[in-house]
C-alpha cells in the first residue's frame, strides 16, 4: 500500500487552476522529492494533502484511506512554509504545545527526544521570535516530529538555511526515514541538496505531474558525459563539435560531450591533432541539469 | 515459525481530541500576558467608573463618598433596561463582555497570524474540536475578567465608601447569569473570528461593535423595554440584574447554551467549507 495516491486531483482559486488533473504516487518509507517552479502547485497539493485547502475535485488517499480520515490525519504532520509557532513563546513551550495538542502522555520526554533529534536541546530555553532561520526550521521540523508520526509533509525545509544546516537537515531527514521508517514528501528549489537523500522524485509543471521516477529510474535516465579541459578552450571545442553531435562549454569552464564514446578516443583524436588535454573525467547529469531539461522540452512542445 | 507483529494506532476519540485541543488553549492562556493583562483591564475599569461617581470635600479634596445608590449598580443595572438612559445603567459587569471579545480576537487571531492553525488542522481533521475548545476556553477567561471586575467593584466601593446594601439572592444570581452568559458571548467571538480570520482588524472592530450591544440598544429604542430581547446575547445579560430571580438564570443558561450551540455548528460548517492559509 502507498502511503499518499492522489488521483486527478483539481483546485482551482477563483479563474485560476492551480493544480490540474495531479497523479502522485508516495510509497511508505520514501524520500519523495517534489520538484517545481514557483507557482507549479507544490505548496497548493501538500496542503490539499493535509487537508488545509480543500480539492475541487479529485481523490487523495493516505495509506488507502480518504485524507479527511481521522485516523490518518492524527498519523501524519506538516512543515508547511515556516513552523506555526508562537514568536513571544519560548522553543520549549511551543513544543510542549504541540505535544498538547497531540495529547502525548509523558509531554516532557517527548519534547526532549525531538530537540535531540533536531540537535536544539541547547536552544529549548530560546523565544522562538529570537532564533535564526536555521533554528526555526529546525523547530519545525521538531514539531512536526512530536506523536511519532508516520508521514512527514514538508515544504521547502531547507531554504534560506546555511551549508552546516542543510547538511544537519539532510542528516535528520535521512536518519528518519531510514531508522524511523517515515514516509517524507520534500519540497524544495535547491535540487543539489535534494538529489543527496530523496528516494524518488515528482517533477510537476503548472499543476501536472510531468514525471514520477525513483531514484535509480532517474540515474539510469540521466545521461553521462565526458568533461574535459584544454590550454585552448575555443580550438578545442571548435574540433570537437566537427567529429560530435553535442559538445558544449558548461559554466565551470569544462567542455561536455554527450555523444556515447570512449574517453581514450577522444585523447587520442585530440592529441593527434596536438592539442593537450589538461583534465578529462566522466560524469553525470545532475538533477538540477535533468530539471532543467525537462522544462525546456516541455516548453519547446 | 514467523510471528507477524502489528502495530495498531489508537483512534483518537472525540474526548482525547477535545481534550487535546483544550490543553492547547489552556497552555496558551496562562502562558500569555494577554489574559493578565486584560484581568488586570477587568478588574481596573469599576475603580474607573466608579471614580466618575465620587463625591469630593471641596475644602480637602478628599473622596467622601458616591453617588451611586450602591456599588452594586457597578455589576447590574436595578432593572433590565435595553434602553440606555444615563451611563451608570450601561456601565456594569457587561462592559467586560466587550473587553473580552478583544481578548478573544486577539487570542485567536493569533492562531492565524503564527499559522498554528496549520499545524492543528493538520493533525485534527475534525474542525468542531477547534470551534468547541476555543469557546469553552475563552468562556474560561471571560469568567476570570467577570471575577477580577467583581473584586475591582468591592474594592472601590470600599475605597468610595459606597453602599453594599442589596438582595443577596439576586445579586448571586445575576453574577452567576453573567458569567453564564460568558459562554455564548465567547462563542459568538470565537464565530467572528472565523469568519474574519484573515483580517484581523475586522475582528477585533467586530466583537468590540457585537460586544457593545449597541444592535439590541438601537432595537430597544424601537420596540421599548420588550422582553423579546433577552432571546439575544446582549439582551439576557442585561436581563440579568439586580432584581433577578431563578427564572433569570434559567434563561441565561438556555440562551448561552443555545447559542453557544448554534454559534459552533454554524462555525464549524463555516470551517469545513474554508481553506487555511
Amino acid at each position: 500500500m502507498n502511503a499518499i495516491e492522489i488521483r486527478n486531483l483539481y483546485k482551482n482559486f477563483g479563474q485560476k487552476q492551480a493544480v490540474c488533473g495531479l497523479n502522485m504516487t508516495v510509497p511508505k518509507g520514501a524520500i519523495y522529492g517534489f520538484i517545481g517552479e514557483n507557482g507549479s502547485g507544490k505548496s497548493t497539493t501538500e496542503k490539499m494533502i493535509c487537508g488545509l485547502i480543500h480539492p475541487t475535485s479529485g481523490t487523495i488517499l493516505i495509506n488507502g484511506k480518504s485524507h479527511t480520515d481521522i485516523d490518518e490525519r492524527s498519523k501524519m504532520s506538516s512543515l508547511i512554509e515556516s513552523p506555526g509557532c508562537f514568536p513571544n513563546c519560548s522553543v520549549w513551550n511551543n513544543l510542549m504545545l504541540q505535544a498538547t495538542n497531540l495529547s502525548i502522555t509523558n509531554k516532557e520526554d517527548a519534547v526532549r527526544k525531538v530537540l535531540t533529534l533536531v540537535r536544539m536541546e541547547g536552544a529549548a530555553g530560546n523565544k522562538y521570535k529570537n532564533c535564526s532561520l536555521g533554528m526555526k526550521q529546525r523547530i519545525g521540523i521538531a514539531m512536526a516530529l512530536l506523536g511519532d508520526p508516520e508521514l512527514l509533509i514538508l515544504d521547502e525545509p531547507i531554504n534560506g538555511l546555511d551549508v552546516d544546516g542543510m547538511r544537519i537537515m539532510r542528516e535528520i531527514l535521512v536518519d528518519l526515514a531510514l531508522n524511523h521508517q517515515k514516509t517524507i514528501v520534500i519540497s524544495s528549489h535547491i535540487l543539489g541538496e535534494l538529489e543527496k537523500i530523496a528516494t524518488h522524485y515528482g517533477i510537476i509543471r503548472q499543476g501536472k505531474m510531468i514525471k514520477e521516477m525513483t531514484a535509480e529510474e532517474f540515474n539510469a535516465e540521466c545521461r553521462t558525459y565526458i568533461a574535459l579541459k584544454s590550454k585552448d578552450l575555443e580550438k578545442t571545442k571548435f574540433i570537437l563539435k566537427e567529429k560530435y553531435n553535442r559538445v558544449e562549454e558548461d559554466e565551470d569552464g569544462y567542455l561536455r560531450i554527450y555523444d556515447n564514446v570512449e574517453s581514450s578516443l577522444i585523447v587520442e583524436y585530440l592529441y593527434n591533432l596536438n592539442i593537450i588535454i589538461n583534465e578529462i573525467k566522466i560524469d553525470k547529469v545532475g538533477l538540477e541539469e535533468y530539471y532543467i531539461d525537462l522544462m525546456n522540452e516541455k516548453k519547446g512542445r | 515459525m514467523n510471528k507477524k507483529m502489528s502495530i495498531s494506532f489508537e483512534s483518537p476519540s472525540f474526548i482525547k481530541r477535545l481534550k487535546g485541543m483544550l490543553g492547547v488553549d489552556f497552555y496558551r492562556l496562562f502562558h500569555t500576558p494577554l489574559f493578565y493583562i486584560f484581568l488586570i483591564i477587568a478588574g481596573i475599569i469599576p475603580a474607573l467608573v466608579s471614580m466618575g461617581f465620587s463625591t469630593t470635600d471641596p475644602v480637602t479634596g478628599q473622596i467622601t463618598g458616591s453617588t451611586l445608590e450602591n456599588i452594586w449598580i457597578m455589576i447590574a443595572a436595578k432593572e433590565p433596561l435595553y434602553v440606555v438612559s444615563d451611563i451608570a445603567e450601561y456601565a456594569n459587569m457587561n462592559m467586560v463582555f466587550i473587553f473580552g471579545g478583544i481578548m478573544v480576537s486577539i487570542f485567536i487571531g493569533h492562531d492565524y497570524k503564527s499559522g498554528y492553525v496549520k499545524q492543528l488542522f493538520t493533525t485534527h481533521a475534525k474542525k468542531q474540536d477547534y470551534t468547541l475548545s476555543k469557546s469553552i476556553s475563552c468562556a474560561f477567561a471571560i469568567v476570570c475578567m467577570c471575577i477580577t471586575y467583581l473584586i475591582g467593584t468591592v474594592v472601590a466601593g470600599i475605597f468610595l465608601q459606597a453602599s453594599f446594601e442589596v438582595n443577596v439572592g439576586s445579586l448571586i444570581i445575576a453574577i452567576l447569569s453573567k458569567m453564564i452568559m460568558s459562554l455564548g458571548w465567547a462563542s459568538l467571538y470565537t464565530f467572528l473570528n472565523i469568519i474574519f480570520r484573515r483580517y484581523f482588524g475586522i475582528s477585533i472592530a467586530s466583537s468590540f461593535f457585537f460586544g457593545t450591544g449597541i444592535l439590541i440598544i438601537g432595537a430597544a429604542a424601537i420596540l421599548g423595554n420588550s422582553s423579546i430581547l433577552n432571546i439575544f446575547l446582549y439582551g439576557s445579560s442585561v436581563y440579568a440584574c439586580l432584581s433577578s430571580n431563578i427564572l433569570t438564570l434559567i434563561v441565561c443558561i438556555v440562551n448561552s447554551v443555545g447559542w453557544f450551540i448554534f454559534y459552533n455548528i454554524v462555525g464549524t460548517y463555516v470551517l469545513n467549507k474554508s481553506d487555511v492559509y
